[in-house]
């Protein structure tokens, strides 16, 4: 997926839905979930569709997930070492 | 670290929302004659969404670099070189009437009181929606530009490209560029409606040289080009998207199954063109008024980019869209206005500064305005919103529901969204705005009977916990209690 | 255009209610209002039926309001999402503690079934509290509407019922040279009755004046919050004994965060903006009191305008001086009393004897 005029020299831990996943440090979190197979990060609120990112740029508010418990626009976060991220149930 | 609520509102000259090419322009002016600016950006650093810089972590090479990518270095040094304070990763999230700036951050709340207030907050994507548009997979222009140029995300193994504008040959390109498929580019504007534009940049010569070079490449890789189509479904088929595409005219979309086409790919990238974003203006109620080919609704302004409110100035495609080159000289003729305002220069200086401002921009904006016509709302484009389509997406209201509601009385936007729960969701409209404006038009007979939401703060959903700081029981100042 | 047995001016949940009844009284009646009914207090409150928060001396009253309130079925024929569920009123401070137990009890000698419970009771009706509440007073006759949607299901019904809904109309003068009244707008136009109804909420000191009656009127401007829609973290309705939280969760996950704190405004601008200390405070205090929202987001704030006399009680019954003149409104969370004080003003209006008194508005005349 990676484009080929860059090199990313460093990487971090963080753990989604519980799984231990490598991303590279500065990553968008909303990147990582993408890349990483996570498109479905929550569900709407009255028919339950799959939603995952869609602007990007923190407008849309559709890539909400919990990261350490408290609800983040994913797009907005950038991938630390040992954030504990999760996609939304409800 | 403790968070503390800043009680201390900090008085400044001026207060510039938004580092993008308008507001790095305004605020290094108004620094440079001798005001005490203060630069607020919710990201990172600057640049905007059109120069948005790659992760200081990671290391381009310099196959990478490109005339957008230099520009963009170039502001910021420029920026962290001048004397302006900067503030990123500030969130703005209320102004008052007073004009107190009040951000939220990671450390906590902070608030500005600025003798003069310059916006740059850009432009929206707008995206007219279709069944299936909220599909994980399908993504706005601007957010594959972010994925490709900042981040060397390629969107899937292969994407369909739509909409109009030239973000569309621009994403394409950008795709192929970096080693990926693209199955189609299915373009709102037709053949003629190009040429119709091409006399308009030719005043820019080096970008249309561009622009064809992409064109050139892109039909060399085979990549099939659908002018004068629109996106009218999106369905889900395995791991990749299956999407239905049908013609696109003047006179609407034609739904006639023969005339329909297929076409896969793992994600859709699709942008109807920028829209001014007005939730600041409206916030502050400036007034506005409706131009179709400055992108929609803009604040109205005076010749040198002051808005309806005193002290209020405005740059860039917040205040109507014209693109990048445009946005650095609307930037320094609000920065000048600013100053003059301010007594900070002088009538002569700033009338003359000023004018060579304007001539340079009136050489950018022709093809800027090229560029906006192609971008401009398409009102027949309400056809592809069905009735089983999410119109309002925080709030998962449907169209038919829309629909429903204006007939039984609805006849402006905020009864509408009062009745519907459109727009009150945590997007407060951005995503949905157009669209219900769109559609609500199309019954009352013009955008200004329709209106607009009126703008609320917060301007984004604020993190409790940023709010609230630490903070112990007693501390809460309790005002009177309510009587028995 | 005929005359009118009843014109009600101001279409919030006052007027709504008292056009409603009326005309099931045969009356012919039409109701008017500056903008869309139901849109201003009556659209933007925090939809709290409460006890615990009522003034004491209107206890009597909101308990039939929660009952038509929980029947909308039978009258109103519509949905405003009304949720019957526990109320707790809460102390976390030893002098809260003090105030809990006297407010409770002047409320429970006015009939309201409250009882003052434990900090593990509590907690057993509410496990999302924070563990160091000391008592609470409960209530089992609490709850909430979505009170946005009472806009529509007045017109619904009035509509429905023959009642004539005259939107968008601004008074701005009111005639009585005739027998009849004459209701004026900026544009000219007019509407004639031979009786009115003032309901105006915070503008009924305009409203009056208009009539040459001077009664000094308050304009609250109420602060709400609303977050975006979180995991469930509350099942009751909460408030504290200092009186400045009221906190509920919604079905769509969403949580409402009110208790009256000012924000800036006026009857002329309506609601402005909100004071950020204030915004700061009051969720301060939500988090004080439910641990779990710190990891949630706030997503709008909005002004909600309440009206309120000098003595705090509302006034019902005649403009003073004119037999066809009445005035309803001014009542401290009048949204839960609302539709049956418009019940007893119906009653009043047709020449019988109120169920429950009514609020001489003389009582506070200046001139």
């Amino acid at each position: 997926m990676a484009g080929n005029n860059v090199t990313r020299n460093s990487y971090v831990t963080v753990t989604i839905d519980g799984c231990e996943i490598q991303a590279p440090a500065g990553e968008i979190l909303a990147v990582t979930l993408f890349v990483n197979g996570y498109r479905t990060l929550k569900y709407s609120p009255r028919i339950k569709e799959p939603r995952g990112f869609f602007c990007l740029m923190g407008s849309c508010q559709e890539c909400v997930v919990l990261v350490d418990e408290t609800i983040t626009p994913a797009c907005q976060k950038l991938v630390q070492e040992g954030i504990i991220v999760k996609t939304i149930k409800i | 670290m403790s968070k503390v609520i800043d009680d201390n509102v900090q008085k400044i000259d001026v207060v510039v929302l938004g580092a993008g090419p308008a507001g790095v322009a305004a605020a290094t002016i108004a620094s440079e004659h001798g005001a005490d600016v203060a630069i607020i950006d919710e990201n990172i650093s600057g640049g905007g969404q059109i120069y948005r810089a790659p992760p200081k972590e990671y290391e381009t090479h310099d196959s990478f670099k490109s005339p957008e990518s230099y520009e963009g270095d170039r502001q910021r040094n420029y920026l962290s070189n001048s004397k302006v304070k900067t503030y990123f990763n500030y969130r703005v999230w209320s102004i008052s009437q007073e004009l107190v700036v009040s951000t939220i951050s990671a450390n906590g709340l902070k608030s500005w009181r600025p003798k003069a207030l310059i916006l740059a907050n850009g432009a929206l994507e707008r995206i007219i929606p279709f069944p299936g548009w909220t599909l994980p997979g399908v993504m706005g222009l601007a957010a594959c530009t972010i994925l490709l140029k900042s981040q060397f995300v390629l969107p899937g193994r292969s994407t369909v490209v739509a909409g109009c504008g030239p973000l569309l040959m621009s994403v394409a390109y950008a795709i192929v560029k970096a080693g990926g498929n693209v199955s189609a580019i299915v373009d709102l504007s037709s053949k003629s409606e190009w040429v119709r534009v091409f006399p308009k940049m030719l005043s820019r010569p080096d970008l249309l040289l561009q622009g064809m070079k992409w064109l050139w490449k892109l039909k060399n890789e085979g990549i099939k080009i659908y002018n004068g189509y629109t996106v009218t479904k999106s369905e889900k088929d395995n791991d990749r998207l299956a999407i239905t595409i049908a013609p696109f005219n003047h006179s609407g979309v034609n739904t006639d199954p023969k005339f329909q086409k297929l076409v896969e790919g793992e994600c859709l990238a699709i942008g109807h063109g920028l829209i001014p974003s007005t939730e600041i203006t409206r916030l502050l109620k400036a007034k506005h008024k409706y131009d179709l080919l400055k992108g929609g609704w803009v604040p109205v302004i005076d010749d040198e980019f002051r808005t309806s409110i005193p002290n209020v100035f405005i740059a860039g495609d917040a205040s109507g869209i014209s693109g990048a080159f445009s946005a650095v000289h609307k930037g320094r003729i609000a920065g000048l206005s600013a100053l003059r305002d301010l007594n900070m220069i002088s009538l002569k200086e700033s009338k003359h500064k000023i004018n060579n401002e304007r001539n340079l921009l009136n050489k950018t904006e022709n093809f800027g305005q090229a560029a906006a016509y192609l971008m401009r709302s398409r009102p027949e484009l309400i056809k592809t919103i069905t009735a089983e389509t999410i119109v309002c997406r925080c709030e998962d209201v449907f169209r038919a529901e829309i629909d429903e509601t204006i007939v039984s009385g609805a006849v402006d936007m905020n009864q509408l969204k009062a009745w519907t729960r459109c727009g009150m969701g945590p997007c407060q409209g951005r995503t949905c705005a157009d669209s219900i404006e769109a559609i609500l038009t199309s019954v009352v007979g013009s955008r200004e009977l329709a209106g607009q939401w009126t703008g609320r703060a917060p301007l984004r959903p604020i993190p409790i916990e940023q709010i609230i700081g630490d903070y112990s029981y007693s501390d809460i100042p309790i005002p009177e209690s309510a009587p028995l | 255009m005929g005359i009118y047995d009843i014109a009600v001016i101001g279409g919030g949940v006052m007027g709504c209610s008292t056009a409603l009844h009326i005309s099931r009284k045969k009356l012919k009646t039409v109701i008017i209002d500056s903008g869309a009914l139901c849109r201003e207090a009556s659209g933007t409150n925090a939809g709290t039926l409460t006890l615990n928060m009522t003034r004491a001396a209107l206890i009597p009253y909101a308990i039939k309001g929660w009952e038509l309130w929980n029947s909308t079925e039978q009258w109103l024929y519509g949905d405003v999402g009304t949720i019957s569920v526990n109320g707790l009123s809460l102390a976390f401070t030893e002098r809260e503690e003090e105030l809990l137990i006297k407010r409770a009890e002047a409320r429970k000698a006015m009939g309201a079934p409250i009882e003052i419970v434990s900090s593990k009771k509590a907690q057993q009706l509410e496990p999302g509290l924070r563990q160091s509440v000391r008592s609470a007073a409960w209530c089992p006759k609490d709850g909430f509407t979505s009170a946005y949607l009472t806009g529509h299901a007045f017109r619904k019904v009035l509509n429905n019922e023959g009642v004539q809904i005259q939107e968008y109309f601004k008074v701005n003068k009111i005639d009585n040279e005739n027998k009849y009244f004459l209701i004026c707008n900026e544009n000219g136009e007019f509407i004639k009755s031979k009786r009115i109804v003032l309901a105006g909420g915070v503008w009924l000191e305009y409203m009056l004046s208009l009539l040459n009656i001077f009664i000094p009127i308050k304009c609250l401007i109420n602060q709400l919050i609303i977050t975006e829609r979180v995991e469930p973290v509350m099942k009751t309705v909460l408030s504290i004994a200092n009186g400045l939280l009221s906190l509920k969760q919604f079905a769509n996950g969403t949580v409402l965060i009110g208790g009256g704190w000012q924000g800036i405004g006026d009857t002329e601008r309506g609601g402005v903006e909100a004071i950020p200390k204030n915004l700061v405070g009051n969720i301060r205090l939500a988090c004080h009191t439910i641990p779990k929202l710190r990891f949630g987001r706030m997503a709008r704030v909005w002004l909600g305008l309440e009206a309120e006399t000098s003595d705090a009680l509302p006034i019902i019954g005649n403009v003073p001086g004119f037999d066809d003149a009445y005035v309803i409104g001014s009542v401290h969370s009048g949204y839960t009393s609302g539709p049956y004080m418009g019940w007893l003003l119906s009653q009043f209006i047709t020449g019988k004897e109120p169920d429950m008194p009514l609020f001489d508005p003389s009582r506070l005349l200046t001139q």
